[in-house]
């Protein structure tokens, strides 16, 4: 029953706005693809365009090789689950998850028994004979997916559904979701701008930012390899650090990256011929960074960051605390437990985010010297495309 | 505030302000109540005869047995109710088509609608009465619910509430596959009732105690509705014969609109507080 969908050049406008443009997307039978990006960038708009409830002004929305961009929203099999959720005020639960199958002429028994299966999969069976308004927040959510489910759509439109719930219920549904997207096997589009659902749910992220898709990806692909310095800005938290880049000199692993009036980072990214590194920048991130406080941090950190770190580690240690240190003075620690986030500022002004261990000795003020690893280093021209170290590791 | 003991000095005072007022609103109804039990004859005399009697339910008895006041209510039901369905059903639908839907000249025909909200029956009185004239309809029910149905007020209210509803219950029912109609129906009208009694309670009022409209379009007996009719029977305009009976007729009048009140008084008062209460 599931299906791909397939999105060839499709531009919306609002009157004289434009706020899609030129967007082509392919998306297997199955995924699940979680649209990200900032608001006001057009998630929505592009999620309702293949329901069927914007109208399409340039391009085509396939669906299992059909073209359905000029179907009505009801003929596109597909079910969509609103942010605000949507249900009808005056029916019961029951009565709301019915009314989709109703339309199309079910049965009454077929139709009495996917609702009971849907209810009981979501543990909403003892809430059937009640109106909305007698519900939580959590449980109108759970109504929400259940109308979608009973529908047996070729593909489910999740917009934001789960910012209207507490951290702690948005977690567990996170996960439920997960589980039922496994269960079902159905494609899945899901549209958000926390990154943290984003990299938990999905196949593929879409990283969308004014009007265009930036980057499509594996959540690692998109953390690890960010098309553009606008994903690698908007992906990760703390933010990943731009520095500016005066110079390229050829280092030891690759480029030798000048920072005026700072120093130089040795990266393993291999530039092109000619650079320009007029507007270019060096991205960097918290976790990346070797803060050398004196104390024995080394061995800490090397488990604490996970697998992306062991290539820095296996390098030697050359480039990470000799003299192509970044002398950070730090500003504010944010201790995290397990580890610390030193939030300082570089001798031209530059601000960058080290991270140390989370039994940190660093206090404010001091100048910490920083190394980097040569293989994380991320380098953006001035257009905005990155230029990464190696293969994905 | 009904029902519930005042507690503070505060709720107190307005709760002997509004139970002052009540009585204040509640004794010229009691006098006519009073009155309409009381003979004629006495009442002829004096109105204090109400105090003394005798009493009487000959008043009511002669309803029965005189007068067209059984047509002249029948007639008044007729036209209340067909007003009131009428009223619903085009406000909803213009409500519908104003607050949901998208088509070019929307804006301009809805300060259209609303200017018919600052033209006043007197000034429309007399081409009205010469159009049904001409098209030989005085006389009729027609004639009687027609004008009553262009209600500015009930579209403009019906937008306001299809406005209110939030788009995505009309796009998640598109995506369940309702159909347009469906989708009104089914999904909208439904949640539109607390405006519906609202608008259903006051057209019904307003259209039973209506006047001047039939008064001028209904010159045939058979055809007075129970407020014309009333009147007609008060052929003396000193008030003093016939008191108890006409008193009975008010209060038999009176009815009809007392039974709705009670029926809906909840949505009254939600109408009249302006859905502050809910
Ligand atoms: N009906 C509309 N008429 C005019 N402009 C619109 C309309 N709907 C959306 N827009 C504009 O289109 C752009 C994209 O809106 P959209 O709702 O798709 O953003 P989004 O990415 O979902 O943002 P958010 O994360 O805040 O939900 C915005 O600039 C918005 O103002
Ligand atoms: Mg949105």
């Amino acid at each position: 029953m599931s299906a791909s969908i397939d999105i060839h050049h499709l531009t919306k406008r609002f009157g004289a706005l434009t706020v899609l443009d030129d967007i082509s997307l392919a998306i297997e039978d199955g995924e699940f693809v979680v649209f990200l990006g900032p608001s006001g960038c057009g998630k929505s708009t592009l999620l309702r365009m293949i329901a069927g409830l914007e109208a399409v002004n340039e391009g085509e929305i396939a669906l299992g090789g059909r073209r359905i961009d000029t179907l009505p929203p009801g003929e596109r099999g597909v079910a969509m689950v609103f942010q605000s959720y949507a249900l009808y005020p005056h029916m019961t639960v029951r009565q709301n998850m019915a009314f989709g199958l109703e339309n199309v002429g079910t049965p009454r028994d077929e139709i009495a028994r996917r609702t009971d299966a849907a209810a009981k999969v979501l543990e909403i069976d003892h809430l059937l004979e009640r109106k909305p308004q007698m519900l939580s927040g959590g449980q109108r959510q759970r109504v929400a997916i259940g109308r979608a489910i009973v529908k047996e759509p070729r593909a489910f439109l999740f917009d934001e559904p789960l910012s209207n719930l507490d951290a702690a219920l948005r977690g567990r549904t996170r996960l439920e979701l997960a589980q039922l997207h496994q269960r079902l096997g159905t494609t899945m589009i899901f549209v958000t701008h926390d990154q943290v659902e984003a990299m938990t749910l999905a196949d593929r992220i879409v990283v969308m930012h004014d009007r265009r898709i930036e980057q499509i990806g594996t959540p690692m692909e998109i953390y690890q390899r960010p098309a553009t310095k606008f994903v690698a800005g908007f992906v990760g938290a703390p933010a990943m650090s731009m520095l500016p880049l005066s110079g390229v000199t050829r280092g030891p692993l690759g480029a030798r990256l000048e920072v005026a009036g700072v120093g130089h980072i040795d990266s393993a990214v291999t530039l092109p011929e000619g650079f320009a590194t007029q507007g270019a920048s060096i991205g960097i991130r918290a976790e990346d960074t070797r803060p050398d406080a004196g104390a024995d941090t080394g061995a800490d950190r090397g488990t604490g960051a996970g697998p992306d770190m062991n290539t820095g580690s296996n390098t030697g240690s050359g480039p990470n605390t000799g003299p192509g240190s970044l002398p950070l003075t730090v500003d504010v620690i944010e201790r995290l437990g397990d580890r610390t986030l030193l939030h300082g500022h570089l001798p031209d002004g530059t601000v960058l985010v080290a991270q140390d261990t989370g039994r940190s000795q660093v206090a404010p003020g001091q100048v910490v010297p920083v190394g980097v690893d040569p293989h994380a280093v991320h380098v953006f021209d001035a257009a905005g495309r990155a230029h990464h170290a190696g293969e994905v590791r | 505030m009904s029902g519930t003991a005042p507690t503070h000095g505060h709720s107190r005072t307005l709760f002997w302000a509004a139970a002052a007022l009540s009585v204040l609103m509640f004794l010229p109804m009691a006098w006519v109540l009073v009155l309409s039990v009381t003979e004629n004859e006495a009442l002829s005399r004096g109105t204090e005869a109400a105090f003394s009697g005798p009493y009487t339910l000959k008043n009511y008895t002669d309803i029965a047995g005189n007068s067209g006041v059984f047509r002249w209510f029948a007639n008044s039901l007729v036209v209340a109710v067909g007003q009131t369905i009428g009223v619903l059903i085009l406000a909803s639908l213009a409500g519908y088509a104003f607050g949901r839907l998208e088509w070019p000249g929307r804006r301009l025909v809805f300060v259209i609608v609303l200017f018919g909200l600052a033209v006043p029956e007197q000034a429309v009185i007399i081409p009205r009465h010469q159009i049904f004239s001409t098209l030989n309809l005085h006389n009729t029910y027609i004639a009687l619910i027609l004008p009553g149905l262009s209600l500015p007020f009930g579209v403009f209210l019906m937008t306001q509430f299809f406005r209110a509803i939030p788009p995505e219950i009309d796009e998640a029912a598109a995506l369940d596959n309702a159909s347009r109609w469906r989708i009104f129906w089914k999904v909208l009208l439904p949640l539109t009732l607390p405006a519906q009694a609202t608008l259903g309670i006051f057209t019904f009022l307003f259209a039973w105690n209506d006047y001047w409209w039939p008064l001028i379009s209904a010159t045939d007996k058979d055809m007075y509705t129970l407020t014309v009719g009333i009147a007609s029977s008060q052929v003396n305009f000193a008030q003093t014969e016939g008191l108890g009976f006409l008193a009975a007729q008010a209060v038999f009048a009176a009815l009809p609109v007392l039974i709705v009140y009670i029926i809906f008084q909840k949505h009254v008062v939600t109408a009249v507080s302006g859905g502050a209460v809910k």
